[in-house]
């Protein structure tokens, strides 16, 4: 598939799997202005990681549209406080008001633990002195008030919001109070935010291993159990975006080993058992849940493996989604021929190529263009990608179904169920038949 | 089998579970003095968004459009993202993708490089380059970045496909007020770009309906033809944001719907200029009235009885059509409505927030339905706010607290210590919908909760209809035992 030139674009950022020889998209680079990009701002980023994270008040300082944009984050909806600076506090300087809102906002919710200052474009370029304020606040108030700089302009996309986020976590919360005893046999999950109960599905499979989690980052962390997270014996990396760089730092700062997991798709939830169990000397106990599983899960899967078996599948995942996610849908025969993310690394993108169809397309940061021209003229059986791809796909009539989901828990073995019972919904739809009918 | 009688009082707030986002289990009484929004420096749980989002839902309403954000990449996904969910449609929206070189060098290069490549991929008909934050604190001079941007297409794409292309700039800093301000210069700011002479008459009418969703205008719309008035809808995003699913054959893809740019060339021929939300597009009437003399029509939003009729009134004024019999009819069927269920609604406690036009329009219908306004909130903060409040209360005999540019922490602390049956609002009060047990009846802009609302009219008589059912059947479903509401 070929697209127009762009002004100032960077090279090879779309590729086409043939052959053997591995071409993986140029990734990193900001994107070009003007071409319709789903890339989001580091302020989106960080709220991604931070908005879960119990105990706490999420203040941003800012103009009151990115507070109220922010307060919805994967669907959920969060108190959220902001600043709502007006043109005097952009003329004269935000940082009396600041003061003044995190005093507030501490009488007003008392028991909270901890202020996440959020500062947008606009404290970014007044120069707000966040971090000082910061800890001026906190020597005030005794609550750890922790500045997160987020400005719009500061990254080429939300990841840059993600690495911002798990550094001030592992900086001013990760390992703050210690835990009564060691705990040899736990966890931390790093990258899982409890979509849909995918964290409850991940916890039993643990569980059955005789693990238990200790603090999950961030789908249910508290300031209490980042405290003492850094007790835990291993961590789990399960979205590599999100959470390699929070297991980095962890690594350096606390010297727990890191591990990298992905409970999406039969093979895969078996292969991260395996390694957990390994690790924790179990392999016994792992084996005895695989084989439960698949003669519990099996039947149904192959009941729908025929449905989708050979059906034609585009992704556009955020990040390193596609490298975990692409072999899923190879597992339920469906062929890959177009995958992409919005901020992909190098390693998603050779994680994803083994399960890309000869002659399909790796592609970094698409352009709306490019998605529409791929709906438009490979006519895909199916589209998977975030709400705002969604009704487009629609419009050219491709069914599509929306990550992170909507429901039902896609991670283990019942979730894997789950994800191929959507896709085999989405697919066998009658609506489509009855738009392509006319 | 005895009924049980429903306790008239309500429930008062000591006998609710409460169950929130909360940092506690329990309900903790907070700080009374820093309760009322204007008494603390921090906004909790806001109801009114950036201006950008106006000026974007404004260019969206016109035919092959596109918004082209002078700022960073957050202000456009969101944007788009909000769009999405309230309105199950796609919205294209370009962003000039600050990066921190722009934040010390300005967003000139990004400006340009921008235009140009968003023109040879969509080839919109019109582009509104809408500012933000960012730009506006760095200084970004627009008007000649706009002027260096149209050389450089002339120059790459010819002088002919380069003019195909109108530019028009929405100056919206986000810190100077909401989306509703946002929407208001836009609409002037497209009449002042593009209805420049007055030529011949052509007999019609400008309407300005601010952000309503698609199915209030296609009620307006159908107002319009049952008085035999021709009108020019300045934005019409009846046909953008609820679009059919018919797949094209070629990309890309562009709604059938919006205002062609030639006829907001042409609004400065109109007899006149209605503008339905006086907060959103009062601004582009005044304009127009100013300059080429047309009469300018500011409000009320015509929801309910009262105000449609003044619509219908104001209507037949400027073109000296009589209301027809059909829509006489019309008001009659919504009048037997509400005579079919004034026991229902007579007396009930409601509280009502959002945009502060919807809310005007939404506080008068139900006064109408012998409902009693106990808070009024706008989360836009408005000169004129409390005085229409006060204007449709006072004929009433009503006393509602009303909150002007508040936020939602403080209705909720509010209603927690008075009574109310129904709240009235947009998604953005489901939380306290659900803590204070009573229902909510969804109406206004951001509603992406439930489905169907974005295709469904308030305003005009037959809104009227929709709109009273569904507070009659929220109060049914919330209070009474199924067996009584067999012997409706």
């Amino acid at each position: 598939m070929r697209y127009p030139a762009e002004n100032g674009c960077q090279a090879a950022r779309v590729c086409t799997k043939a052959g053997r020889a591995m071409r993986l998209p140029a990734c990193g680079s900001p994107t070009v202005p003007g071409v319709i990009t789903s890339r989001a701002c580091p302020y989106y980023g960080a709220r991604w990681l931070l908005a879960p994270v119990k105990e706490t008040l999420h203040l941003v300082h800012g103009p009151v549209g990115c507070a109220y944009y922010g307060q919805t984050v994967r669907r959920k909806s969060y108190r959220i406080l902001s600043t709502a600076l007006d043109e005097k506090d952009v003329v004269f300087g935000g940082d009396t008001k600041l003061v003044r809102a995190v005093r507030e906002a501490l009488r007003l919710f008392p028991d909270a633990r901890a202020v996440f200052v959020y500062g947008c474009c606009v404290a970014g370029l007044t120069g707000a002195d966040l971090a000082g304020i910061c800890r001026l606040a906190t020597r005030a108030t005794g609550r750890t008030v922790v500045p997160v700089s987020c400005a719009g302009f500061g990254g080429a996309s939300q990841g840059d919001g993600h690495d911002l986020a798990a550094d001030v976590l592992v900086r001013f919360l990760v390992g703050r109070t210690s835990p009564a005893a060691p705990a040899s046999y736990t966890v931390n999950l790093l990258g899982e935010f409890d979509v849909a109960g995918d964290l409850q599905e991940i916890k039993m499979l643990l569980n059955q291993l005789g693990v238990s989690v200790l603090c999950t980052f961030t789908g249910e962390a508290s300031v209490t159990s980042l405290g003492y997270a850094h007790a835990a014996a291993l961590n789990l990396v399960h979205c590599q975006r999100t959470g390699g760089s929070l297991a980095e730092a962890m690594t350096k700062a606390f010297g727990t080993p890191a591990l990298k997991v992905n409970f999406f798709g039969f093979a895969a939830t078996a292969a991260s058992l395996r390694a957990v169990a390994a690790h924790f000397g179990r392999e016994e106990a792992a084996e005895q849940i695989i084989r439960a599983a698949e003669t519990r899960v099996e039947p149904v899967l192959a009941e729908l493996r025929r449905h989708l078996a050979g059906r034609r599948v585009g992704l556009y995942f955020g990040g390193s989604r596609v490298g975990s996610m692409a072999a899923a849908y190879r597992e339920l025969g469906m062929e890959v021929v177009w995958a992409g993310a919005q901020f992909g690394q190098q390693e998603d993108y050779a994680a994803a190529w083994p399960d890309v169809a000869d002659g399909g397309v790796l592609l970094d940061d698409a352009r709306q263009f490019e998605i529409e021209k791929f709906l438009c003229q490979a006519q895909p059986d199916l589209f998977v990608g975030g709400v705002r791809e969604r009704f487009l796909a629609y419009k050219y009539g491709v069914p599509f179904t929306v990550f992170p989901q909507e429901g039902k828990p896609y991670a283990g073995f019942t979730g894997f169920i789950n994800f191929a019972q959507d896709i085999w919904r989405a697919v066998a739809s009658p609506v489509w038949r009855l738009v392509h009918s006319q | 089998m005895q009924v049980k009688e429903i306790p008239a009082e309500g429930i008062t707030y000591d006998q609710l579970k409460i169950e929130k986002i909360p940092l506690s289990d329990e309900y903790i009484e907070r700080d009374p003095s820093l309760v009322p929004a204007a008494n603390r420096a921090v906004v909790i749980n806001p109801c009114r968004t950036c201006m950008p989002l106006g000026a974007m839902f404004a260019t969206l309403g016109v035919h092959k459009a596109i918004p082209f954000v002078q700022g960073a990449q957050g202000c456009t996904t969101y944007v788009r993202y909000t769009f999405c969910r309230i309105f199950k449609e796609p919205a294209a929206i370009a962003n000039a993708s600050f990066h921190e070189d722009t934040a010390v060098f300005g967003g000139w290069k990004n400006f340009i490089q921008g235009i140009r490549n968003l023109v040879v991929r969509y080839w919109p008909e019109l582009i509104g380059v809408v500012t933000t934050c960012a730009s506006e604190i760095i200084g970004d001079d627009m008007v000649s970045y706009i002027k260096a941007a149209k050389k450089k297409l002339a120059e790459e794409l010819g002088e002919e496909k380069a003019a195909a292309v109108k530019i028009v700039l929405i100056s919206t800093p986000s810190f100077a007020g909401s989306h509703v301000v946002g929407y208001d210069r836009a609409a002037r700011a497209f009449v002042e770009t593009l209805a420049v002479e007055k030529t011949a008459p052509n007999n019609k009418v400008n309407i300005i309906p601010g952000m309503l969703n698609p199915g209030d205008i296609r009620e307006i719309k159908h107002l319009l033809k049952v008085m035999g008035i021709d009108s020019i809808i300045l934005f019409d995003i009846a046909d953008v944001f609820d679009t059919p699913l018919r797949p094209p054959a070629t990309i890309p893809y562009y709604p059938k719907g919006g205002t062609p740019v030639a006829d907001i060339a042409d609004m400065a021929n109109s007899l006149g200029t209605v503008a339905l939300c006086p907060h959103e597009g009062g601004l582009g009437a005044r304009y127009l009235e100013r300059k080429f003399g047309l009469r300018a029509v500011v409000g009320p939003p015509p929801v309910g009885v009262r105000h449609t009729d003044m619509f219908l009134q104001n209507l037949s004024e400027l073109t000296g059509r009589p209301v027809p019999e059909e829509l006489l009819d019309e008001r009659g069927r919504l009048l037997d409505f509400m005579a079919d269920t004034f026991h229902h609604t007579m007396m009930k406690k409601v509280a009502v927030f959002g945009d502060p036009d919807i809310v005007v329009g939404v506080t008068r219908f139900v006064c109408e339905l012998g409902m009693e306004p106990v808070a009024v909130l706008s989360g836009t903060p408005s000169k004129t706010f409390p005085q229409e409040i006060e204007n449709i209360v006072r004929e009433y005999n009503f006393a509602p607290q009303v909150f002007n540019g508040s936020d939602l922490f403080e209705f909720e602390e509010y209603l927690k210590k008075t009574r109310v049956d129904l709240i009235l609002g947009n998604s953005k009060g489901v939380d306290i919908a659900r803590e204070l047990e009573v229902p909510l009846v969804r109406v206004g802009l951001f509603v992406y909760d439930r489905v169907g609302y974005q295709k469904r009219p308030v305003v005009g008589y037959r809104g009227g209809e929709f709109l009273l059912a569904d507070i009659v059947n929220s109060l049914l479903d919330y209070k009474y035992p199924d067996d009584r509401t067999q012997q409706l």
